[in-house]
């Protein structure tokens, strides 16, 4: 199908920048998504991409031809808008049909893929009504099915899924995902939703002010965060100051030899509630041990989290299928074992510390 | 920002509306400057006229009195306007379509005879006036400032109304809903919500009838006695009743130009930072009430309407009196109908023909230029905006001179034809057009355009597929409004008609100045049933009951 080569991409609005410099590079039928905060800079990314305002700076390539100044028209890009942006004066029908039309596509065939699209986003039987009569979540499905129904080389969604119920969002996203892969369009995606963006993304590119922070397939994005912004926005992550002194990690009062990096300074260590043991928890290998008052108990259904107050700082530790009686844990002393083969360090400009097994 | 040049369809419509402009109104225009700056004498370059517009106690006077009268009549239109378009848009009224027939009927009220019928109410020897008196109310008779306010007010009002109802019912509802739910009260939501909302709208009628109130030389002529404003001071300057001198009258022609222009860029000031988008998806609902409530509104509603058109009821009336020559006997007959009917038809269908071929150009060019202006703003479309209000505030007399003198020699000799009645009725009424639509585009999120065009339509398409069907309300309203100020256009008509290119108000002006009111009420009639049956058509055809107007 079509791959996405974006280079060196900048764009201000007056003189405020809200681009960097922004390179992807994105493979032929790739899921790619992008998670950032609110006001990072996604929709711009995809309102570029698609050609609706023009660039600053930089080249945006598909398929090798650079279609920077191609009109939004031809470049054969569908788009769902964050604001879904349904025509308030069509049916359901005609607004899935809208693009269909203007490929001019045989009717027997557009009705088809209507019916289809209308399917796929589970509103078949509301072909007729008219947007203002329907809810907002369906009217974000009819967006969805109207940029679906043109199978185009790329797809951009922005926030497709915020305004359905947990439920419905599980089952479209996997939907979404089968058709994408079924076609093989290559599709950017926008979410806030951290696991939506994780379960569904062939990669993920975590954007911060305009700038990207990292790309990376989920895993790497989860378990190797490069940059401290990352590890802080995907997920739940500790972090507790600590002090790299020539071969040794000073955490609290606490020392561990740590010959994997050169150096001392301040430095931040870094690791996910799932990788805290707690009392009991048999540890292998070196780890930085604390203990800890369990100070808030909350319980999150598959696995409850402990809150734990250390002389180091606030842990949270999480404690997988809580038998019935973790309540009772509140106000108890535990000890907190923190592997190092799965703790993170940042310095204090937000790189990760490279080394060898430290990650 | 986008530094690229891109040629597509709206580079070609802004080249396009650039010449036109150029052609039939800066050069036009030109002559009116030249003229000005002419001595009338030696005929050399001078300012002498401009000198003695600030130094002459009269043309001072005429300049004070001019934003007296424009201030007022704006501010009159305004309340009354608003007011009947937030009440029939947000209540249950009944017999709305007879408040918006009403309403375009006032509108309609043919010139001249309009403020004749108003005296022959509220003059000295008014009817109501003397029905008042015999019930020992006495009010003042009609003339001077405060009657030609009033004049205005209830002359213009509808064209707030049409304005800002179109934009009232186009508020998303939820956005009140939620000023609602934040513990904001009705009336406070009024003024902190709805009217900021709408404020675009309020703008563009308030300055519409600002320029109409200081541009119209009739009212103040016939009802305002010693009021005397620049726009009557010109027209007895080029109408050469006092001697005649055109370069004073262009250069108070000029004036006006200039007042304008300010109250452009005032207008340019309030609106500076607004750019509201809502695609609607919940319209507004019309409240019912009841009780107490419910009578006031509807005494409210109509009686602003009533008032206003007023009258044009009373010319009917008139028409159907028994006269004796010029001069009304009691009883009632036919016989102006009949005479007229003899006389004339000519003027009928040039109306008709005239009319329908400038409005035809009007709305298609307007609903282009207004989309340009409201989103591609740049310096040639912001100059293309500032241009297109000079045509609102040139006084008719004015343009229809301006269009002899350039009009009349080749390279184009367009003197004594239909066509230069038409364009000149086309370059006035252009602004009505591109501004409604403008307005109404503010209310209409470009990303419904970006996701058409993101289906693969180009975005001359784009534009024909789904903005056009969302904008028709103002389409329509800017539409009907150029129809009937084109079929009720005369001052420019005046000037530029010979024998064969007569139309009905130019008939009609010719009638009153005969003393032949019966003959003018009669024609009147038959103008204002004209009026009637095209904008139901409109109505009609357009299909859309729920539109802004209906
Ligand atoms: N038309 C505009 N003019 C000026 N600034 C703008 C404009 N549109 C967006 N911005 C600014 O650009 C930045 C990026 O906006 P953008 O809409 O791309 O954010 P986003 O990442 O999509 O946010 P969200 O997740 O909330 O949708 C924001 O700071 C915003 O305020
Ligand atoms: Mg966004």
């Amino acid at each position: 199908m079509a791959d996405l080569k974006i280079q060196g991409l900048a764009k201000s609005y007056k003189d405020v920048r809200v681009l960097e410099s922004i390179d992807l590079d994105i493979a032929s039928g790739e899921f790619f998504t992008l998670l950032g905060p609110s006001g990072c800079g996604k929709t711009t990314l995809l309102r570029t991409i698609a050609g609706f305002q023009s660039q600053d700076k930089g080249e945006i390539i598909v398929k090798g031809e650079r279609i920077g100044t191609k009109p939004a028209h031809k470049r054969d890009i569908g788009m769902v808008f964050q604001d879904y942006a349904i025509f308030p004066h069509l049916t359901v029908a005609e607004n899935v049909a809208f693009g269909l039309k203007a490929r001019s596509l045989p009717k027997a065939e557009i009705e088809q893929r209507v019916i289809e699209s209308l399917k796929m986003v589970r509103l078949d039987g509301y072909q007729n009504r008219l947007p203002a009569e329907m809810s907002g979540g369906q009217q974000q499905r009819v967006g969805l099915a109207r940029a679906m129904a043109i199978r185009p080389t790329l797809l951009l969604m922005d926030e497709p899924l915020s305004n359905l119920d947990a439920k419905l969002r599980i089952e479209l996203r996997e939907d979404i995902r089968d058709i994408q892969r079924r076609l093989g369009i290559t599709t950017i995606y926008v979410t806030h939703d951290q696991e939506e963006a994780l379960a569904v993304s062939d990669r993920i590119c975590v954007m911060n002010k305009g700038h990207v922070e990292q790309i990376g397939t989920p895993f790497e994005i989860y378990r190797k965060p490069v940059r401290r912004f990352a590890a802080a926005f995907v997920g739940t992550m500790n972090f507790l100051p600590a002090r790299l002194d020539g071969g040794n990690l000073v955490v609290g009062g606490q020392s561990v030899a740590y010959p994997h990096v050169e150096g001392s300074g301040e430095i931040e260590v870094a690791i996910r509630p799932e990788n805290v043991l707690l009392a009991g928890g048999a540890g292998e290998g070196a780890a930085i041990t604390l203990k800890g008052e369990v100070r808030k108990v909350t319980f999150l259904g598959r696995e409850a989290h402990y809150t734990l107050k250390t002389e180091a700082g606030e842990i949270v530790a999480q404690v997988a299928d809580p038998a019935h009686d973790f309540v009772t844990m509140e106000g108890r002393m535990v000890d907190i074992r923190l592997p190092l083969s799965k703790v993170a360090l940042f310095r204090p400009n937000g790189d990760v510390v490279k080394a060898g097994s430290a990650r | 920002m986008t530094t690229r040049f891109r040629f597509d369809l709206w580079t070609f419509v802004l080249i396009a509306a650039w010449i036109v402009l150029l052609i039939l109104l800066v050069w036009p225009l030109s002559s009116i400057l030249r003229a000005s700056l002419l001595d009338n004498d030696t005929g050399a370059v001078s300012l002498v006229h401009y000198i003695q517009i600030f130094t002459t106690k009269v043309y001072q006077r005429a300049i004070g009195n001019t934003f007296i009268a424009g201030i007022g009549g704006m501010t009159g239109a305004l309340i009354l306007g608003v007011t009947l378009a937030f009440v029939t848009t947000r209540f249950h009224i009944y017999g709305r379509a007879i408040i918006q027939t009403l309403a375009v009927i006032a509108l309609v009220a043919p010139p001249f005879i309009g403020a004749y019928a108003w005296i022959v109410l509220f003059g000295a020897s008014g009817v109501v006036r003397k029905g008042l008196a015999t019930i020992s109310v006495s009010i003042p008779p009609l003339y001077g400032v405060a009657g030609v306010i009033l004049v205005f007010s209830f002359k213009f009002f509808p064209h707030v109304f049409l304005i800002t109802s179109g934009a009232l019912g186009a508020i998303n509802r939820s956005v009140e809903e939620a000023a609602e739910s934040l513990g904001v009260s009705p009336m406070k939501r009024l003024f902190t919500v709805t009217l900021p909302l709408i404020l675009p709208a309020i703008a563009a009628s308030a300055l519409l009838t600002f320029v109409l109130s200081i541009a119209d030389f009739g009212t103040p002529r016939i009802i305002g006695r010693d009021f005397n404003v620049l726009a009557t001071e010109a027209f007895n300057l080029f109408g050469g009743e006092v001697g005649g001198n055109p370069g004073m009258a262009s250069a108070l022609s000029i004036v006006l130009i200039v007042l304008s222009m300010m109250i452009v860029f005032g207008q340019r000031w309030v609106l500076r930072k607004n750019v509201y988008y809502s695609n609607l998806m919940k319209k507004p609902e019309r409240k019912r009430v009841i009780g107490l409530k419910a009578v006031g509104l509807h005494v409210l509603a109509y009686a602003i309407v009533l008032f206003g058109a007023l009258p044009a009821i009373i010319v009917v009336l008139f028409s159907f009196r028994r006269t004796s020559g010029p001069v009304f006997q009691p009883g009632f007959s036919l016989q102006s109908y009949e005479k007229v009917i003899a006389t004339v038809s000519a003027p009928i269908w040039n109306t008709l023909m005239f009319s329908s071929a400038a409005v035809v150009a009007i709305v298609i060019s307007g609903t282009l230029i207004g989309y340009l202006i409201s989103r591609r703003p740049n310096i040639a479309t912001g100059t293309l905006d500032a241009l297109l209000m000079v045509p609102y505030i040139v006084p008719g007399i004015v343009m229809g001179i301006a269009f002899i003198t350039r009009f009349n020699d080749p390279p184009i000799a367009l003197t004594g034809t239909g066509l230069i009645i038409i364009l000149a009725v086309y370059v006035r009424r252009l602004p009505y057009s591109a501004r409604s639509v403008a307005a109404s585009l503010k209310q209409v999120g470009p990303s419904l355009e970006d996701a058409a065009v993101s289906l693969g339509y180009s975005p001359g398409k784009a534009f024909m597929k789904v903005t056009v069907p969302l904008i028709v309300p103002g389409i329509l309203a800017g539409g009907l409004m150029s129809f009937v100020t084109a079929m009720n256009e005369l001052s420019s008509s005046l000037v530029l008609y010979v024998g064969s290119t007569i139309t009905m108000p130019v008939r009609i002006y010719l009638s009153v100045m005969d003393g032949e009111y019966g003959t003018a009420s009669a024609l009147s009639t038959i103008l204002l049933t004209m009026t009637a049956v095209a904008v139901y058509a409109a109505f009609h055809l357009s299909g859309r009951k729920e539109s802004a107007l209906l």
